[in-house]
């Protein structure tokens, strides 16, 4: 029964918690922004608009009430495993410890910059290696086949809602979860080691300024129809919801572009940015013509295991393969 | 007809009042407990009695004054009770004036005989006895109590690790520990022969002497306990109201003084937990009516003196845990004073008190019931068997002629280091809560700013 209530709970606080991707107040916003892309850029009627952005061939597909299935279980999932993963706080701690023997480094070295700044640097830096770090992984989860059988959860996502966000395999969802821990640990032990107790992050509303300046901005319209596009020069440094709906197409040369969060500078530094089009429908998904299938729940859990054993198994046979034809090649060197 | 109301509702309520304390609902004092010794026809009214407990606190307050005059005689005679000893602390004092002057006024004791006897791995070995007299020695050797050469502070070192071998481990091991067995010290037998208090109300007794807190500690919250100990309370303290404070019930020594210098801060309420746990057993074997205790009684005593040992043990790691912040913190001012070529002698006073309670309520620690196995053994190696010097060198162990071997000491950034895990290994191991000088604290602080770092979301 408790259980069943901090589960009710954790769901809820997806919604009221200003630091959850999918607050009201977010979800609320993106729509205001919505409407004003509709009926300002796209000259719409305001009934229009409104009939546009709640599309019901979008939000009752099958692909969206996945969608929306997965949400409910992986909140369950990952009530159950999150306590077992590693904390920020030890990996803070360790790192902490480890710096202590670094000879250049000594404790509180900096310790006499001006607060405020020290806040904001660390507020930025924060926000920054965490946006790196996504950009990281993302970019592994499509170029590693491994982490592409799980990562492709995701993409099979054949319409995109706000929801699509939480159409993540579990095992994905502990690897961010990771990566995130880390993040965290790395800014809060380097800042608290150089800089003492006046670290602090800058919030609103308890949530990182800039985290929530990009959840302000739109950040639901990323998995949504509404392709909101920006200027050519901010694409560079932002990237915009028509950008990510982009990564999600199935068109070949919009593969493996724009893994970026918020920031397209990682992909503009690393070569893998493309700015947005102006289209009317973008296939989205994994492949032409994408059959139901994709979205039953069973095959979203169970197949990126199977392909999993399955990639394996083929390497374990390609290098038994190679060792068999290594020996072949030795003894008719030897017979000879 | 308004005056018979409001002299009806003070009636009822006094009545509802003093019903709920008798109930045990209000603050409750330790004793008086009847005498429930069968066959006993003195005149006695009281069963409890822990005089020579509270002579001992005396005698601890007072050596510990005596460490910094480097009289080796004078702290011998406290450290073995003698006869005719003047109570040096604590004495009268403006605002708060004391009833006793003589030791003998309280009771008697020694601390000798009451050491623990066993082996202290973090002073080479030694006995417990051997320790505390090798420390004696060694300070009647230096200046007020206190060894540059070492780094040793003797005030610190001899009052925390006496307050562990004789307080902690005569409560835990001896009274609640050994003597609550079945078969030893009977509750239908005298103590000994002649008492008019029952073997288990008197090891009790003798247990809740050891603590140290004054009978009535649960009517007062624990900034007024403190206050006491500091003697800055006459009010809080004088409980009969007699306007003197009997340093027999009403005063605050040694362990029940640092649980209320935790409690203060909100986080722990320790004092008030060992006091209740106390009076919980004490009722127990009062209401046995002076037979041996059933199985159930047994049990629920066995409980309260479990609450007792857990909350004491967490109390002494706490000031482990406190005092491995503040030398740390202690070690990072020396580093800046180094670097900046500055005076260093009063940072490094300073570090080596702090090191020494450390160091002190380490060994204390060890006196307890359980082993602590690899607990021990790396909190000794840890902080060392005596403090880094700042020519770098460092006490790693005793000679047999009592002379200590001196080393090179292992690197100021390793040895600050080890504080911080000492105060992890006391929060792992211990569970400590108080968390007094944290050096960790900021970092959770920041970690919980920033919220969980689960999150099965795609961006």
């Amino acid at each position: 029964m408790e259980i069943f209530s901090e589960y009710l709970i954790k769901i809820g606080n997806q919604f009221i918690d200003p630091k959850k991707r999918v607050f009201v107040a977010y979800i609320a916003i993106s729509i205001i922004i919505a409407l004003g892309w509709f009926i300002l850029n796209r000259k719409l009627s305001l009934k229009k608009a409104i009939k546009k952005i709640f599309d019901k061939k979008i939000f009752f597909s099958k692909s969206a009430k996945s969608d929306y299935k997965i949400f409910f279980i992986n909140q369950l999932i990952m009530m159950i495993v999150s306590p077992l993963l590693i904390t920020q706080l030890t990996i803070a701690t360790a790192l902490y410890f480890y710096f202590h023997s670094i000879d250049w480094l000594s404790v509180g070295m900096f310790k006499n910059t001006l607060p405020i700044i020290v806040i904001i640097c660390f507020t930025s830096f924060q926000f920054t290696l965490d946006d790196f770090s996504k950009y990281i992984i993302h970019r592994f989860m499509h170029r590693w086949p491994i982490l592409w059988s799980l990562h492709k959860v995701h993409h099979s996502a054949t319409v995109l809602t706000p929801m699509t966000v939480f159409r993540t395999h579990p095992l994905e969802g502990i690897i961010f979860s990771l990566r995130s821990s880390l993040t965290q640990a790395v800014s809060i032990s380097s800042f608290i080691f150089l800089f003492g107790n006046s670290v602090d992050l800058l919030t609103i509303l308890g949530v990182n300024i800039f985290v929530f300046l990009f959840n302000i901005f739109g950040s639901n319209l990323r998995h949504s129809h509404i392709g909101i596009r920006y200027w050519r020069w901010v694409e560079y440094i932002f990237i915009s919801p028509a950008q990510h709906q982009l990564h999600h197409s199935i068109a070949s040369e919009h593969h493996d572009k724009n893994f970026g969060a918020a920031l397209a500078v990682w992909d503009w530094l690393f070569g893998s940015l493309h700015h947005s089009v102006e289209y009317e429908t973008l296939e989205l998904g994994i492949e032409k013509n994408q059959k139901d299938e994709t979205h039953n729940l069973k095959d979203l859990y169970i197949n990126p295991f199977i392909e999993i054993k399955n990639y394996i198994l083929r390497r374990l046979k390609k290098l038994r393969n190679k060792a068999y034809s290594i020996n072949i090649k030795r003894r008719i060197f030897h017979e000879n | 007809m308004k005056k018979i109301l409001l002299i009806a509702t003070a009636l009822v309520f006094s009545f509802g009042v003093s019903k709920s304390f008798a109930d045990g609902h209000g603050p409750e004092v330790y004793g008086p407990y009847p005498i429930t010794l069968k066959g006993y026809d003195g005149d006695k009214t009281n069963s409890v009695k822990y005089t020579g407990q509270m002579a001992r606190q005396v005698l601890h307050d007072s050596l510990k004054k005596l460490v910094k005059t480097g009289d080796l005689e004078k702290m011998m005679a406290y450290y073995n009770g003698e006869d005719g000893l003047e109570i040096i602390a604590p004495k009268s004092k403006d605002g708060f004036p004391v009833m006793q002057t003589m030791v003998s006024e309280i009771g008697s004791g020694n601390l000798s005989g009451k050491m623990y006897k066993g082996a202290i791995p973090g002073w080479g070995g030694l006995t417990g006895p051997e320790t505390l007299e090798h420390m004696m020695q060694k300070a009647s050797e230096v200046e007020g109590g206190f060894d540059p050469d070492t780094g040793f502070d003797y005030t610190q070192l001899i009052s925390k690790f006496a307050m562990g071998a004789v307080f902690y481990n005569q409560a835990v091991n001896n009274y609640l520990g050994k003597k609550m067995k079945i078969g030893e010290k009977p509750n239908n037998k005298p103590y000994k022969d002649g008492a008019y208090y029952t073997g288990k109300e008197h090891s009790w007794d003798e247990a809740f002497g050891y603590w140290g807190a004054p009978a009535h500690s649960l009517t007062l919250s624990a900034e007024e306990n403190y206050n006491v100990a500091k003697m800055k309370d006459l009010a809080a303290a004088d409980y009969n109201g007699d306007g003197v404070v009997d340093l027999y019930s009403e005063m605050l020594y040694a362990h029940a003084y640092y649980a209320s210098s935790y409690d203060k801060g909100g986080k722990t309420n320790y004092l008030a937990t060992v006091n209740q746990a106390f009076i919980d057993g004490r009722k127990v074997i009062r209401d046995a009516g002076g037979r041996n205790l059933n199985f159930e009684e047994r049990t629920e005593m066995l409980a309260a003196r479990d609450t007792i040992r857990e909350n004491w043990q967490k109390v002494i790691a706490e000031s482990v845990f406190k005092y491995a912040g503040s030398t740390y913190k202690d070690i990072v001012a020396l580093e800046t004073i180094m670097e900046a070529n500055g005076d260093t002698t009063d940072a490094f006073r300073k570090y080596a008190k702090h090191w020494g309670e450390l160091k002190g309520f380490a060994l204390a620690l060890q006196c307890g019931p359980e082993n602590l196995g690899e607990a021990a053994v790396k909190m000794n190696r840890m902080m060392g068997f005596g403090p880094v010097l700042l020519n770098a060198s460092q006490v790693v162990g005793v000679q047999s002629n009592g002379n200590f071997i001196k080393d090179q000491a292992q690197d100021w950034g390793e040895f600050k280091l080890h504080m911080l895990k000492i105060q992890k290994l006391m929060v792992d191991e211990f569970g400590v809560t108080a968390r007094a000088n944290d050096q960790l604290s900021a970092m959770e602080d920041l970690a919980s700013t920033m919220g969980s770092s689960d999150s099965a979301e795609n961006d």
